[in-house]
């Protein structure tokens, strides 16, 4: 099951990377969908006001972009800053560098291991583009997601 | 050069094999029709095994959707159980639909797409969803969860939708292509079978008219040339080998028509030698007779009676002359029976022809009183290469005859001369002249025309030697004539002096 994955993930990269790597148009033309993974490099939580998770805390995630189908280094890392609403809730945003543009997010979540933001907009090969993106934990630790990006122009 | 025609066994042949061909065609569609309707058989069976195999594929995953849910909603793991065995059976699933879609790229394409979906589904959101949901429900079961589930199983079940809506159409596609080349074959067969039928008649109609019209008319023109009508011929513009009958029909009725034209030409010649052969006995008995009866009367007279001496010399005269005229008719017979034999032995003296003719005028002068005989030769010698009595003979037979066929008297004109190298002597007379019907039988022997109906007496034998004389010394004799205004014989020989003439 794990080279499924990996399968799937790489075949998701190589169409990032084509489409990344694109030498035709500055910006993207056509609906598409990015599948990549994550490993969570940092995470902190800054706690605000009273102690343990409550309104007003902010949370900081660093990770890493990878194409495990094409190479095994990271392509590209992600910053995610989220301010708790809730005991569980918070609201994020968060950027997406990819080697052609970055891909900015944001959206309420409660639970990390599934979630969906939406997509704002990005800059080079992204710049015109919107959409969503799926977030969902394949192991805690350490973290490691798959990142379903479903882009519109 | 005429082109010869194609034999009527290569036409029968290549019409034979025509036929065969038209028959292989009608066969060969009618065989593609049942082919192709087997390949729509085939293709229908094909396309129920990939709807079995499709609906198959699409309850594994929603088998997997179900055991997702049930464990993400209970988080008791026998929920699990579907979608444990959808997972084991997935990859064998998949396996045989793209199998049974191999022959069609497009449904390849859509299995391959589709699979990859399910097993997106399967890597990213069930699998993820179900550990996800061990330590957190609430998380595995959040909207966005459910949403995303939704979403890919729409997108899936949208894909399963298209596929076996392709199948159908390429299906119903099929059929309609078999039903279609089952009714363009069934017209080709019918209009094949049509058109082989009109071939086999075109052909037997060829036939008639190539083989069975023309053996009829060479069997009618032969049977109207066994009835005699020998000038019976075929048109000859017939294919191959009838063309070959009817060129030699033709051939051959040309050939009978000759032979019965040279038969009839020999029986003429026959029944005119037989003519000329009465004839000959009519003359030589009558030839004959008359002298024979002078001799026989004037001896019985001088046997049985005294004459004085004048009267007995003057008829012992006429008994020697009739003797001697005897004597010159069967010479004549003797050497027409030389001739006739290649027997006629000449001699290759040298002959002077002025003396000789003023010999032979001398000889002839005293036989007529009506007639006047004239010599014309030039002073310069004129001599000829041969035989001087048979010479002699030649001027003697034309002289005669002048004589003979002027009976109103007279000038009978002797020219001799030298022409260039050739001795040319002419006897020209005011006689009667030779029609022209009869011109061209003037030298055939016992030819006498007219002769005999006018009393003037000959064995038609004279210009018969005459030229057979002339001929064998290297020479020519011929004549000019008109009737009522005289004749014209000449001769012309190669003059003796003309190779030293030559030479020097």
């Amino acid at each position: 099951m794990k080279r499924t994955v990996k399968f799937g993930v790489s075949l998701g990269g190589l169409a990032l990377l084509m489409v990344a790597f694109a030498p035709a148009s500055p910006a993207l033309d056509h609906p598409g969908t990015i599948r990549i993974t994550t490993r969570e490099v940092a995470h902190r939580v800054m706690d605000q006001g009273r102690p343990g998770r409550g309104p007003g805390d902010i949370e900081i995630i660093r990770t890493l972009l990878y194409n495990k189908g094409l190479t095994p280094r990271a392509i590209g890392h992600g910053e995610v800053v989220c301010t708790f609403t809730g005991r569980r809730s918070r609201v994020c945003n968060g950027t997406y560098f990819l080697p052609r543009g970055k891909i900015v997010v944001a959206g309420a979540l409660v639970f990390r291991q599934f979630y969906e933001f939406a997509v704002l907009g990005g800059t080079g090969l992204y710049n015109n583009v919107q959409g969503s993106v799926t977030v969902t934990t394949t192991t805690p630790k350490p973290r490691r997601d798959i990142l379903t990006f479903r882009l519109v122009v | 050069m005429k082109r010869r025609s194609l034999p009527l066994a290569a036409r029968t042949v290549f019409a034979t094999g025509l036929v065969g061909v038209l028959v292989g065609s009608v066969f060969v569609v009618m065989l593609l029709a049942v082919s192709a309707l087997r390949e729509a058989e085939r293709r229908e069976a094909r396309s129920r095994d990939v709807t079995v195999s499709t609906l198959a594929l699409e309850k594994l995953v929603l088998d997997m959707q179900a055991g997702v849910r049930g464990f993400v909603i209970t988080g008791d793991k026998r929920f699990q159980t579907p979608l444990i065995t959808a997972q084991r059976e997935l990859p064998q699933a998949l396996d045989e639909l793209q199998r049974l879609v191999a022959e069609s790229p497009s449904q390849r394409k859509r299995v391959r797409l589709l699979g990859q979906e399910i097993r997106d589904y399967r890597d990213v959101y069930a699998i993820p969803i179900v550990n996800i949901a061990e330590t957190n429900r609430a998380a595995a079961g959040s909207p966005a969860a459910v949403a995303e589930d939704k979403r890919l199983i729409d997108s899936i079940r949208m894909k399963f939708s298209h596929l076996l809506d392709a199948e159908e159409g390429l299906a119903s596609q099929s059929a309609q292509s078999a039903d279609e080349r089952w009714t363009a074959a069934l017209v080709l067969g019918i209009g094949g079978l049509i058109a082989l039928a009109a071939a086999m008649l075109a052909f037997g109609v060829y036939l008639a008219r190539s083989i069975a019209r023309p053996v009829r008319e060479v069997a009618g023109a032969a049977t109207r040339l066994a009835d005699g009508h020998l000038e019976e011929r075929l048109n000859e513009g017939g294919p191959g080998e009838i063309g070959d009958l009817t060129r030699a029909f033709n051939a051959m009725a040309e050939n009978l028509q000759r032979s019965r034209q040279e038969l009839e030409a020999q029986n003429e010649q026959l029944r005119e030698s037989e003519r000329m052969k009465s004839e000959l006995v009519s003359i030589v008995s009558h030839e004959l007779r008359t002298p024979l009866a002078s001799v026989l009367g004037f001896t019985s007279l001088l046997l049985t009676r005294d004459f004085d001496e004048e009267t007995r010399h003057r008829y012992l005269g006429i008994i020697d002359a009739q003797a001697r005229r005897l004597g010159a008719l069967i010479d004549d017979f003797l050497d027409a029976r030389r001739l006739e034999q290649g027997r006629l032995e000449l001699g290759r003296d040298r002959v002077e022809v002025a003396p000789l003719l003023r010999e032979q005028a001398e000889l002839f002068r005293g036989q007529s009183e009506r007639h006047r005989l004239t010599v014309e030769v030039p002073r310069k010698p004129l001599a000829v290469r041969g035989d001087r009595d048979r010479l002699a003979q030649v001027i003697g037979n034309l002289l005669s005859n002048a004589i003979k066929y002027s009976p109103e008297g007279g000038v009978v004109e002797l020219v001799g001369e030298d022409d260039d190298g050739v001795i040319r002597v002419a006897v020209r007379d005011q006689g009667v002249g030779i029609p022209d019907d009869q011109q061209s039988q003037i030298f055939t022997r016992f030819f006498r025309g007219d002769a005999a109906a006018s009393g003037i007496g000959g064995t038609g034998l004279g210009l018969a030697v005459s030229r057979e004389i002339v001929e064998a010394h290297g020479g020519r004799i011929g004549f000019n004539s008109a009737e009522r205004e005289g004749s014209t014989f000449w001769v012309e020989l190669p003059a003796a002096d003309r190779r030293k003439k030559e030479n020097g």
